[in-house]
């Protein structure tokens, strides 16, 4: 146990050092001189090319393509994101601040979806072939196909502009998270059910089950103690693609809302291009996702004995 | 593989026939009628700038479809390359490309196309790079997982004895049999590189205007969303479609092979 | 001549082969008896070089046994063909693999002696029965004249009639051709019949490797005893009084 949870460790690990030299080298070899995309960012002007040199200097532009990887990685490790190119602050406080507006929306979307696609699922697969399956069905399919930008325009034209009952942009009050979050949760919701409702159909045809219930267990009981924790499997496997899903979403969501989170973060340091903030978000994304897969890995065979020493 | 190879035709025909299709000139600027309301002429209306809406819709299906379709052939190129390679190159091969693969689906890929695209500068050519480069993952685990699980059969220890290559063995023996499964999980890439695109577009990193894009089309909307909201509609609706049309064709195709039994 | 000397596999910590070493001459036949998981299909797969062995080598005349391209003719017939394209072209892959072109006179001559209508070339593996697909399956394997042809279990999913006219071809085609054969079989009696020297495979060693009249008459270990006795007892082995 100890082995294969090492074993995973240096996986993510790997992972991990594979993002940061991938991201690294994307940003080194972007088209156009950096130093002087900093100096207009900074100054909004044209400037001397004295001025250029020194900001090349300055963010350690002139050095080879190990000795600044190195110069980023190093502190990274200390937990030093480094400063920003544009302002000269440091990253880490406006990602924390970023952060506090994305992970409540992640949250409550992630809540919306579960509390949308739990009852859904269960009704649905109550009666499979049924007409509340098949609409079930029909309306998760439908609700995978729309593009979540799409679908938090059309919440903002019926509640914000139409019927004017819901704030659209910013975040002031507490209120504005709602159509966001509604954005995010539907679109959570629609991939949830399917997983969901075939996973405890599948759950339901395993073979042992018949001989649980000749044995005249209570089919409320089989339901609780056979068929969730079999449902539960894919729906832990699915939790780390909609981690995916809730943070692209947020993506496109805080710049389709204006709220001042991680996606608006990154448009931005992408538009200033402030390649230490684009830098800091990625590693973050890549940490969370990789920690999460990890929890999910080690769930997953904690869940299903069979799993035992499943290779990738 | 009969709905998928219809769908491909009828998206192929749109693609091909939008511009003959189009009552006007996608990019002619009409600004006396501008924002116009649908009407026998304008049958979906006019833009901000008094552009044909229909006209910019079927010209549209050239970037959103032909684009996408480009986009998730060549991550099937890739992605089956890399699997082959994992799946026939030796346990290095193996480990190289798998933890390529992980370390590459360690990111939202839309995220991730977002940055790419944003860094080297917006344009087709970082598009279709970017939307590559993040898409061929899928395609390289399930042909790994396919091609080790081929490579006990008889018919392929056979192929290694008699001294063929293993290009050729990957041509007659891998293939053939990846090929139904490739499909399911091609059809799911290319509904996320419809999504992918238009979403690019919308957040200003895709097809640069003036030409018509649908996300493009949806970025423009959106300012006039409280004068003109069914504008916002259309573009929206057509990537719905087409999106909901690939899931249920896949799934479709997906359900006969898990009736037939193939691999996986 | 085909010399296997001192190999060992291990896998995962377990030994499977341990000290093996055999010789075959150009045209004969030894015969590789045991029953299942003395190791027989990983003997094979080592000296086709599919299976890497932790010490010893495997050489045909000297060279490594890869270069002198050995056929191998399986326990499944069915599974031995891509279902997915037509037999002639499984048959013909030997010459593809060398581009060498295929001699129709030669193959015309090795379809009558395994009574394979030529016809039945052009189906798919799974519209032929079994016994037909394992006499392809030794068309194939002669298909490119190779000095050495291993066969693992090549009867064992045949019926027993079709078992005696398919060992019969290959004695006749072996004659014939002047190929030497390996044979893995649990069937001593098969053995018996066909090969020059009988080699006992038990848990990963070799217990005794002698002629096949010598061991028939008087085997050495007590392995090799119980082995015969119990062929003779089911009738595998008729005493020759």
């Amino acid at each position: 146990m100890i082995q294969l949870f090492l074993g995973l460790v240096l996986r993510a690990v790997v992972v991990l050092t594979g993002t940061a030299l991938a991201t690294f080298s994307l940003l080194w070899h972007a088209p156009g001189d950096p130093a002087l995309a900093i100096a207009l960012a900074r100054f909004n002007a044209v400037v001397s090319t004295e001025v250029v040199d020194q900001i090349r200097v300055e963010a350690g532009l002139d050095a080879g393509f190990w000795t600044a990887f190195k110069a980023w990685i190093l502190p990274l490790l200390g937990g030093d994101f480094g400063s920003s190119s544009v302002t000269g602050r440091a990253v880490w406080p406006d990602l924390v601040t970023a952060m506090s507006y994305t992970a409540p929306l992640a949250l409550s979307g992630l809540l919306i979806g579960v509390a949308v696609s739990v009852p859904l699922a269960i009704l649905a697969a109550r009666r499979p072939g049924g007409w509340l399956d098949r609409s079930a069905v029909a309306v998760a399919s439908l609700g995978a196909a729309i593009p979540t930008y799409w679908l938090g325009l059309l919440l903002i034209l019926l509640f914000a502009v139409q019927l004017g009952w819901l704030p659209a942009m910013g975040a002031r009050t507490p209120v504005h998270i709602i159509l966001p979050a509604l954005t995010l949760g539907l679109g959570v919701a629609a991939s949830l059910t399917r997983i969901l409702r075939s996973g405890i159909l599948e759950a339901r045809g395993q073979p042992f089950l018949p001989a649980i219930r000749r044995r005249g267990v209570a089919s409320r009981a089989i339901e609780r103690a056979h068929v969730a924790p079999h449902a539960a499997i894919p729906v832990v496997t699915v939790f780390g693609l909609e981690l995916a899903f809730l943070l692209e979403g947020a993506v496109i969501i805080e710049v389709i809302f204006a709220r001042p989170g991680l996606g608006t973060f990154l448009v931005t340091a992408i538009e200033t291009r402030d390649f230490p903030k684009v830098q800091a978000v990625v590693i973050l994304a890549a940490l969370l996702f990789v920690t999460v897969n990890l929890v999910i890995d080690l769930i997953y065979r904690a869940l299903d004995p069979r799993i035992g020493s499943r290779d990738a | 593989m009969r709905s998928v190879l219809a769908l491909v035709s009828v998206f192929g025909a749109l693609v091909l026939l939008g511009p003959i299709l189009a009552p006007h000139d996608p990019t002619a600027i009409d600004i006396a009628n501008r924002l116009s309301p649908p009407s026998p002429d304008r049958l979906l209306g006019t833009d901000a700038l008094g552009r044909d809406i229909l006209s910019r819709l079927l010209y549209g299906a050239r970037w959103s479809l032909g684009l996408a379709f480009l986009v998730s052939l060549m991550g099937l190129a890739l992605g089956t390359m890399a699997g082959l390679l994992a799946a026939q190159g030796g346990k290095l091969a193996d480990w190289t490309v798998m933890r390529t693969t992980d370390t590459f689906l360690a990111f939202p890929d839309l995220v991730a196309a977002v940055v790419i695209v944003g860094v080297l500068g917006a344009g087709t050519g970082s598009l279709i790079f970017a939307l590559t480069i993040t898409g061929w993952m899928r395609y390289a685990r399930v042909a790994r997982g396919i091609g080790l699980s081929l490579q006990t059969r008889g018919y392929v220890v056979q192929a290694r004895l008699a001294g063929l290559s293993p290009l050729s063995i990957a041509r007659w023996h891998y293939l053939p049999s990846l090929l139904p499964s490739l499909t399911v999980v091609w059809t799911g890439m290319f509904a996320r590189a419809i999504l992918g695109i238009s979403a690019l577009g919308f957040l200003g990193f895709g097809v640069q205007p003036p030409t018509p894009e649908w996300g493009t089309m949806l970025l423009d909307a959106r300012i006039h969303m409280r004068s003109t909201p069914l504008q916002m509609i259309w573009p929206g609706l057509a990537v719905v479609m087409c999106v909901l049309a690939i899931n249920l064709a896949g799934d479709a195709l997906r359900d006969t092979l898990a009736e037939q039994g193939l691999p996986e | 001549m085909l010399s296997v000397e001192n190999i060992a596999v291990r896998y995962r910590g377990v030994t499977v082969l341990q000290d093996i070493s055999l010789t075959l001459a150009a045209g004969r036949t030894l015969a590789v008896v045991g029953e299942s998981g003395a190791g027989k299909s990983t003997l094979i797969g080592t000296i086709l070089g599919l299976v890497r062995c932790s010490a010893g080598q495997v050489t045909w005349n000297k060279a490594p046994v890869r270069r002198c391209r050995p056929a191998l003719v399986m326990q499944e017939p069915r599974s031995a063909f891509n279902p997915r394209v037509s037999l002639r072209r499984s048959v013909t892959e030997p010459l593809i693999a060398e581009r060498r072109p295929v001699d129709e006179n030669q193959m015309a001559a090795l379809c009558r002696s395994l009574d394979i209508p030529t016809d039945l070339l052009e189906r798919r593996p799974s519209a032929v029965s079994i016994g037909q697909a394992q006499r392809i399956g030794i068309l194939r394997a002669l298909i490119a004249a190779p000095p050495l042809v291993l066969f693992d279990e090549p009867l064992s999913a045949l019926d027993a009639v079709t078992q005696k006219h398919t060992a019969r071809m290959i004695a006749d085609l072996q004659a014939k051709e002047g190929f030497a054969a390996l044979i893995v079989t649990h069937d001593l009696g098969y053995a018996a019949a066909y090969a020059d020297h009988i080699a006992v495979l038990r848990a990963g060693r070799i217990e005794e490797l002698t002629t096949a009249q010598a061991f028939i008459d008087a085997p050495q270990t007590a392995y090799g005893r119980e082995l015969r006795d119990a062929a003779f007892a089911l009738g595998a082995l008729e005493r020759v009084a």
